[in-house]
């Protein structure tokens, strides 16, 4: 299976500050991903690499095979929607449709003209008035209605209601298994993607604290609690993630490949949201990554 | 990338149409009764020396009518064209795209930023050089008369300039050209730079307006080396000499014209002695001449104590090389503003 995203040592500096570095990722095609991380850890940096809108100060990155945004072959296999989904305020959303089929050999309008209807947006109405979910239909219309074969959407539901919320992803989910699409989403918030995604990016501090198949991260970490114990003298092969302990009790979620055997621990299988918190709380200290945790392939 | 960018300009372009369409209705109204006028004035079959007090008559009288008020409207929209364009079409076309994030949604589309910016500024440009060349052949054909008027001989005043002159120079020929296409990529450069529209508007009005007054006032009369010639302090019209109170010094009044060279464009002139050099005390001769109560015998007595006056000329044949050369240079900044524009925009996000 190839890779939509296929990154190494990928860094982008702006004058003095990293907004990402270290970057190593092979997303596998076919996938939702989940690109979570608290607000400024570097997301939008990430996906601007990815749709080579920025370029990388140091390492590489490849897209569907190609440099990103190397032609307008590559440009039509990539869709993006920004964070605060654009649109130009003086152009009907008829004139938007347009622009889309100009510029996009791939241009599906079935699709666009459908997708308008149902989200009940007006052709007649200009950019600038359109609300904010609005908006966000609008520039996801475009996204899809271009086929491409890998869609980035930079914090797609931040500025939609919980209602508005649910309806957008539906759609999305819809539209994407329909076509096999790959995707990847951003959010600062792991709840707002648990639904759809399945596989996760943890970004905190413009690094990649995690990076796996959403499957994968569930079954190979536990939550274990027992009696107050050194961390320390856990077996090889668990790595303790984060830990609290209360005077005669010790609370660890770490990562293992094999099961725990150990009968002094209640072992419990972790959920999503709260083991991205883990991985987003900057002050666990995440030990070394194994490989088969860097790459799922 | 062609149809995206006239449905984004339509706007602008139909503004420019208007205004090209109220511009072309004011001279066609106008322009035949300027035209009669100076056939009535009998300039159209006069010969030789008449000439020149007919074509005096003819400017006299444009003074009292809407002429030169039309005149100097016309000539105004010209200088100010290039301008607005810059500002208005040059500065918002990427700074507002980056404004409003729209960027985004335009240079994700299956169309490299290259040939984005290819089309915008070829299709803009092109029509901005154009609007602007018409407003200025238009109001040449309509201000056609009085430029006959000077080429006879008329006095230069407010609406009869010799061809040299700055409203004159920078208004007709192919010079206005130039400036649309400079102004307007300057715009788009700024725009890129600042990433703000209205800051963006501001520079470009501050460097265009900075160089329309640098280039006429220190480049254009070195484009080529000037003529020098020394003419009698008598063979000028502008005037007598002025001495000041206590008769030590002179001063000879400022000229518009060169003696003997039609049209030419004066550049500098003043008082040299017989060996060529440049001199301001009153000879001896001189001094006590009564200058109050007759000024030109004060003339006559520099003119027999050997002081002429040189003159420094840009000669009347190198008007065309002049607006080439002064064109030439601001399409050859305008194309490097544009190869700028095209490095700059692939590191914008």
């Amino acid at each position: 299976m190839s890779a939509v995203i296929e990154a190494s040592g990928l860094g982008k500096q702006y004058r003095r500050t990293w907004a990402l570095r270290d970057c190593t990722l092979a997303i596998p095609e076919g996938h939702v991903v989940g690109l979570v991380g608290p607000n400024g850890a570097g997301k939008t940096t990430l996906l601007r690499l990815v749709t080579g809108q920025l370029t990388p100060t140091l390492g590489a990155i490849s897209v569907l095979g190609e440099a990103p945004a190397v032609s307008p072959a590559q440009l039509a296999r990539v869709g993006f929607v920004a964070q605060d989904t654009p649109v130009y305020a003086r152009m009907r959303v008829a004139d938007h449709l347009r622009l889309g089929a100009w510029l996009n050999p791939g241009w599906d309008d079935e699709l666009a003209q459908r997708r308008i209807g149902q989200v009940g947006l007006d052709p007649k109405q200009r950019g600038g008035a359109l609300s904010g979910g609005q908006r966000a239909q609008l520039a996801l219309t475009l996204a899809l209605a271009k086929r491409s074969e890998l869609l980035l959407l930079d914090e797609p539901v931040a500025s939609l209601d919980p209602l508005a919320r649910r309806e957008f992803l539906r759609s999305l989910m819809e539209a994407v298994a329909e076509h096999g699409t790959s995707v990847v989403l951003s959010s600062h918030l792991v709840t707002d993607l648990e639904r759809v995604c399945d596989y996760l990016i943890v970004l905190v501090a413009s690094r990649v604290r995690i990076a796996g198949e959403v499957s994968a991260l569930l079954a190979s970490h536990r939550r274990l609690s027992g009696p107050r114990r050194d961390p320390g003298t856990l077996p090889a092969g668990q790595d303790v993630i984060e830990q609290s302990h209360t005077d005669k009790q010790s609370t660890l979620l770490v990562r293992t490949d094999d099961p725990v055997h150990d009968p002094a621990w209640t072992v419990t299988p972790v959920g999503l949201e709260e083991l991205v918190l883990a991985y987003m709380n900057p002050a666990n200290d995440i030990p070394a990554r194994r490989p088969q945790l860097r790459v799922a392939s | 990338m062609i149809r995206l960018t006239w449905l984004q300009f339509r706007t602008q372009a139909v503004a420019a149409a208007v205004a090209l369409a109220a511009f072309a209705i004011l001279l066609a109204a106008t322009g035949p009764n300027l035209a009669s006028m100076y056939a009535a004035d009998g300039l159209g079959s006069c010969h030789g020396g008449s000439c020149q007090s007919l074509a005096e008559y003819f400017t006299g009288s444009l003074v009292d009518g809407p002429y030169m008020v039309l005149y100097l409207i016309s000539v105004g929209v010209i200088l100010l064209a290039p301008a607005v364009i810059g500002l208005f079409w040059g500065a918002p076309l990427i700074a507002r795209e980056l404004e409003t994030g729209t960027c985004d949604l335009a240079w994700n589309q299956s169309v490299t930023r290259t040939r984005w910016l290819a089309v915008k500024l070829t299709l803009i440009g092109l029509t901005a050089i154009a609007v602007t060349e018409a407003l200025c052949l238009m109001q040449s054909r309509w201000a056609a008369p009085i430029g006959r008027a000077v080429g006879d001989g008329a006095p230069e005043g407010v609406a009869a300039q010799g061809r040299f002159t700055q409203l004159v120079f920078d208004t007709h020929g192919i010079t206005p050209l130039g400036y649309a296409a400079f102004a307007f990529t300057l715009g788009v450069t700024a725009g890129a730079l600042i990433r703000r529209t209205i800051p963006a508007m501001a520079v470009t009005l501050a460097i265009f307006a900075a160089l329309q007054v640098a280039i006429p006032l220190w480049v254009r009369p070195n484009l080529a080396p000037a003529d020098h010639v020394v003419v009698p302090v008598t063979s000028l019209h502008t005037g007598p000499a002025l001495a000041d109170p206590d008769g030590s010094t002179f001063a000879l009044p400022a000229g518009n014209f060169v003696p003997g060279h039609p049209g030419a464009w004066l550049l500098s002139g003043g008082p040299v002695n017989t060996a060529g050099q440049p001199v301001s005390t009153t000879p001896a001769a001189c001094t006590a001449m009564p200058v109050e109560s007759n000024p030109l015998a004060f003339n006559d007595c520099l003119a027999s104590q050997g002081i002429r006056e040189a003159i420094t000329y840009q000669p009347a044949g190198r008007y065309w090389p002049f607006q080439w050369t002064e064109t030439a240079i601001y399409l050859a900044l305008a194309l490097a503003l544009t190869g700028y524009c095209f490095q700059r925009l692939s590191r914008l996000s």
